[in-house]
C-alpha cells in the first residue's frame, strides 16, 4: 500500500499560528462586527482625507479602528476639540459615512438607566464614494439628463430634501418649471430605486439580551442562527420600512389628501408603522422635509448581476450568459439582499419569454436554452423549473481572480498546484499533488513552501510511527483565511494606485497649467505621456474596484 | 535464535561486521522504498563515519545498491540488492531517469487538446481512441493515462469538465457521462484572462508587505510602477 498511512499524531497547524493581516485594532463598544482590514481602513482614511480633509479623516479613522463611540470618547481619542469633532461628525453624517444611534445603559441598583448617543462609521459607504462614476454611468444609461443632474447633486451633497433639490435646479429657470422638472426627475429616480429615503437619524438600539428574543419572532430561523453585528443591527433599525423607502408624495393639496395617499401605499400589516407615521406627519403635509439619498444597494444588485453574467460569458459561452441574464432580470425584484445565494425557481417558459426580448436571445431555440441552463449548473425542479446558484458563480469568479495572481506571481506549475488544491478543498499530500499536477518531485516542495510562506496555502504535518516514511506534509487552500488576506492586499493596491495617480499629476502640475498653445514639441510629448499614464492608472483602478466588490460586497 | 539473523536472508551473516549488519538489516527492512543515508544515521544512532564505511563495504559486497530518487538529485539513497526501486523512488511512469518527462507530457497534452477541439465534446475514452488511431506514439497510452493528462489540462484551465445531458452539443455523449470541452479556440491567446489584481504591479509584487507611503518601498518610488508607466 502506497497511500498515506493513518496518522498517529498530527502536529498543530503552523499556518494557524500566523497572524492574520486582516485583523484590525482593538475595539471599544464590543459587538461581533468583523473590523475592516488594516489596508481597508487606510484606504477609507485616504478617501475621506482627500474628499473632506485630514480632520474629518482623523475622526473617521478613529471610529473605523475602535468601533462605535460617543462624542465624548471621540474627543478623548482624537485629542481634538469638542466642536471640531462635532463638525466632522456632521460632515460624515451628511455624506452617509457615519450613522448615529442611541443605546441604553442599564443603571446599577437604585440608578435609572442612562441613554447615550454613539457614532458608527459605515466602512462600505466610504468605499462606495470611489464608485460614484460607476453609479452615474448606470443612471445615464437608463434615465434622462435631468435625472442624471439631480442624481449627481445627491452624490455631491450626500442627502437633500426636495426643497433643496428644487433650489439647486432653480438657477436660470422659472420656479414652477424647476419644481415640476425636479419632482418628475425624483419620481423617475425613486421608481428605478436609484434613490431612497434617508435612514432614521438616530435609531434606538436596545441591549442585546432583550433584543434577541424579540428578533426571533420577526426573522426566519436561519437568520437568527447567525449572530448579528452591531453595524447590521443599527442599519436594520435605521432603514425605513420597504413601503416607505421609495415613497413619493408631493403634497400640493391639503394635509388630509396627502395622508390618504400615504396610507394607500401601506400594505396590510403595516398598521403599527402607519400609526407612527401619523403621529409625526412625516409624509403627508411635510413631504418636502423628507431627506433623500442615493440607494447604493440597488447599484450593488446590478453590479453583482453584471459580474455574474460576465463571468459566465467568459467561462462558458454567450448562450449561458443570455440565459443567466434573463433569469436575473426576472428574479431581481424578488431579491431581498445583495448577497443572494440562489435565484427563485423559474419555469422554462418564463425564462424563454425573457430571453426572446433580447437581440442575442432571439436566435435561441428552446433546446439551446435547456443546454445552456444545464451548462450553468441550474438545479432542475418539478414542472421544468430552474434555479441558479449565484453564490457558486461568485465563488468561481473569486477563484479565478486569486488563481490569476498565483499564475503571475509564482508561474504555471504553482498555478496548477493551487487550482488542484482549491478544487479538492481538502488536505493533499505532497507526492499526490506532484503526481496529479505533473510537477517534478524535486521542484514541488520549493513551490509549495513558497506559496505557504506567502499565506496562499495551509500546511499540516503528519508524523507516522511505522517502519516506512516518518513524516508527511499535507496542503490545502484555506479560503477562510486566504480571501481576507487577498482582499487586504487589494485595498493596499488600490490605495497605491490612487497615490500614484496623485503623484503623477502633481509631478506634472506645471505642465497641466500651461495653456494649450504653449504645449508643443517635447512638452506635448510629456503631456501625452501623462494622459496615457492617467488613463491606464484610472482604468486599472476601476477594474481593481470591481475585484474588491467581488470579494467584499458580492 | 540470532536476533538479527533473517531466515530468508541469502547472505552469510558472518561476512559482515556487527555495524554492517545493523545497517544492512535496516536497509533491507525498508524493502523497495529503500532509505536515505541521513535517515539511516538517525535510526541506527551510529556515528556518521561508521555508517558511511559500512555503506561502502556493503556496496562493494553487492549486498546493497545506491539509487537515484526523484525527490532529490543529491540524496544518497540505498536499497537492498534484491529489490527494484518502487515508484515512490523512480517517480513512476511519467519519469525518465529521475526527472519528470515534461517533453513527452506536453506532447501528449497537445495531442489531447487537438482531439478534444476536433470533437468539440469528448469523453476520456473518445480521446484515448483518437490518440491511438492517430498512431503518433510508439507505445500506446492507456485510457487511464490519457485521463491523467486531461486532468492536468483541466488544472491548466485549457479544458473544462462537464456532465453530459445528451442535448444539443452533448448529443454525441451518453447522458450522465463526464465529458470535456476546450476552453479557448486555438487562435485565442493561451493565457487565461488576467485578473484585475494580477494586471497591476502590486498584484505580482513580492515586496507588497513591505510597501508603505513614504517608506523605503513606496508607490511613488516603486520601480515596478516606473517600468509599467514607461511610455
Amino acid at each position: 500500500m502506497r497511500g498515506v498511512p493513518p496518522c498517529s499524531s498530527r502536529s498543530k497547524s503552523r499556518s494557524g499560528s500566523r497572524s492574520r493581516s486582516g485583523s484590525g485594532g482593538s475595539r471599544e463598544g464590543g459587538g461581533t462586527m468583523v473590523p475592516p482590514s488594516q489596508y481597508g481602513i487606510k484606504y477609507a482614511g485616504h478617501i475621506i482625507s482627500s474628499h473632506f480633509g485630514d480632520l474629518v479623516a482623523k475622526v473617521c479613522e478613529c471610529l473605523l479602528r475602535r468601533g462605535p463611540l460617543t462624542h465624548q470618547n471621540i474627543v478623548r481619542f482624537t485629542e481634538m476639540s469638542a466642536s471640531q469633532v462635532k463638525n466632522c461628525l456632521l460632515v460624515l453624517i451628511q455624506q452617509n459615512c457615519v450613522q448615529a444611534f442611541s443605546v441604553e445603559h442599564p443603571g446599577g441598583v437604585g440608578d435609572t438607566s442612562r441613554r447615550s448617543t454613539e457614532y458608527l462609521a459605515l466602512f462600505d459607504n466610504i468605499i462606495h464614494r470611489m464608485r460614484f462614476p460607476k453609479f452615474v454611468a448606470v443612471v445615464s444609461q437608463e434615465l434622462d439628463k435631468e435625472c442624471v443632474e439631480l442624481f449627481q447633486g445627491l452624490l455631491q451633497h450626500g442627502r437633500l430634501t426636495l426643497e433643496k433639490m428644487i433650489d439647486r435646479a432653480k438657477s436660470g429657470q422659472e420656479d414652477s418649471t424647476a419644481q415640476d422638472a425636479t419632482r418628475e426627475a425624483l419620481s423617475k429616480l425613486a421608481n428605478a430605486r436609484f434613490v431612497e429615503h434617508c435612514p432614521d437619524p438616530e435609531p434606538h438600539l436596545s441591549p442585546p439580551s432583550e433584543e434577541a428574543p424579540a428578533r426571533k419572532r420577526t426573522k426566519s430561523s436561519k437568520m437568527v442562527a447567525e449572530p448579528e453585528t452591531i453595524e447590521e443591527r443599527v442599519l436594520a433599525a435605521a432603514t425605513p420600512m420597504e413601503a416607505k423607502r421609495f415613497l413619493i408624495i408631493f403634497d400640493t393639496t391639503t394635509e388630509e389628501d396627502g395622508q390618504k395617499t400615504g396610507d394607500s401605499f401601506l400594505g396590510v400589516g403595516e398598521k403599527r408603522k402607519s400609526d407612527a407615521l401619523e403621529s409625526n406627519k412625516e409624509l403627508g403635509s411635510d413631504g418636502e422635509q423628507v431627506l433623500w439619498r442615493v440607494n447604493v444597494q440597488e447599484f450593488m444588485h446590478r453590479f453583482r448581476h453584471k459580474a455574474c453574467v460576465e463571468n459566465v460569458r467568459e467561462r462558458l459561452d454567450g448562450g449561458a450568459a443570455v440565459a443567466l441574464s434573463a433569469m436575473l432580470e426576472i428574479s431581481k425584484s424578488m431579491e431581498k439582499k445583495v448577497k443572494t445565494d440562489n435565484s427563485v425557481p423559474l419555469s422554462i417558459n418564463t425564462i424563454y419569454e425573457e430571453v426572446m426580448k433580447g437581440e442575442a436571445g432571439r436566435a435561441m431555440t428552446l433546446d439551446h436554452l435547456r443546454a445552456s441552463l444545464v451548462m450553468l449548473g441550474c438545479e432542475k425542479g418539478v414542472d421544468e423549473s430552474y434555479k441558479i446558484d449565484l453564490k457558486n458563480i461568485i465563488e468561481q469568479a473569486q477563484n479565478e481572480e486569486v488563481e490569476s495572481i498565483v499564475l503571475k506571481r509564482y508561474g504555471q506549475e504553482a498555478y496548477r498546484i493551487f487550482r488542484l488544491l482549491s478544487k479538492a478543498n481538502c488536505l493533499l499530500e505532497t507526492g499526490k499533488i506532484s503526481d496529479t499536477a505533473f510537477v517534478d518531485k524535486k521542484e514541488i516542495s520549493k513551490i509549495l513552501f513558497r506559496l505557504w510562506k506567502d499565506q496562499f496555502l495551509h500546511m499540516e504535518k503528519i508524523v507516522v510511527t511505522g517502519p516506512r516514511q516518518t513524516q508527511f506534509l499535507l496542503w490545502k487552500v484555506d479560503k477562510t483565511t486566504l480571501w481576507p488576506h487577498v482582499l487586504d492586499e487589494m485595498y493596499h493596491a488600490v490605495l497605491n494606485l490612487n497615490l500614484r495617480v496623485a503623484y503623477e499629476l502633481e509631478k506634472e502640475n506645471e505642465l497641466l497649467n500651461l495653456p494649450i498653445e504653449k504645449r508643443s514639441g517635447p512638452l506635448e510629448k510629456r503631456y501625452n505621456r501623462l494622459r496615457t499614464v492617467r488613463l491606464l492608472l484610472e482604468s486599472s483602478l476601476m477594474k481593481l474596484d470591481d475585484a474588491i466588490m467581488l470579494f467584499h460586497d458580492f | 535464535m540470532g536476533k538479527r539473523k533473517r531466515p530468508d536472508s541469502k547472505v552469510p551473516a558472518l561476512s559482515m561486521t556487527e555495524q554492517e549488519k545493523i545497517v544492512y538489516n535496516l536497509i533491507q527492512s525498508k524493502q523497495d522504498l529503500g532509505i536515505w543515508s541521513r535517515d539511516m544515521k538517525r535510526e541506527t544512532s551510529l556515528p556518521n563515519n561508521v555508517v558511511d564505511k559500512s555503506l561502502k563495504s556493503l556496496c562493494s559486497k553487492g549486498l546493497i545498491k545506491e539509487v537515484v530518487t526523484v525527490w532529490s538529485k543529491s540524496r544518497k539513497h540505498f536499497l537492498a540488492s534484491e529489490f527494484e526501486p518502487s515508484s515512490e523512488i523512480t517517480g513512476g511512469k511519467w519519469y525518465d531517469q529521475g526527472t519528470l518527462d515534461t517533453e513527452f507530457i506536453n506532447f501528449l497534452k497537445d495531442q489531447c487538446l487537438k482531439h478534444i477541439r476536433n470533437m468539440k465534446i469528448a469523453t476520456v475514452d473518445m480521446v484515448a481512441n483518437a490518440v491511438r488511431r492517430s498512431r503518433v506514439l510508439k507505445n500506446d497510452c492507456s485510457s487511464q493515462e490519457i485521463g491523467e493528462i486531461i486532468r492536468a489540462l483541466i488544472l491548466d484551465n485549457d479544458v473544462i469538465e462537464m456532465r453530459s445531458n445528451g442535448l444539443g452539443e452533448f448529443a454525441s455523449v451518453p447522458t450522465g457521462r463526464m465529458c470535456y470541452k476546450c476552453r479557448r479556440s486555438p487562435d485565442a491567446t493561451k493565457e487565461p484572462r488576467v485578473g484585475a489584481m494580477a494586471s497591476i504591479p502590486c498584484g505580482v509584487c513580492p515586496q507588497i508587505a513591505n510597501c508603505a507611503p513614504g517608506g523605503v518601498i513606496s508607490p511613488t518610488t516603486c520601480e515596478y510602477y516606473s517600468m509599467w508607466l514607461d511610455f
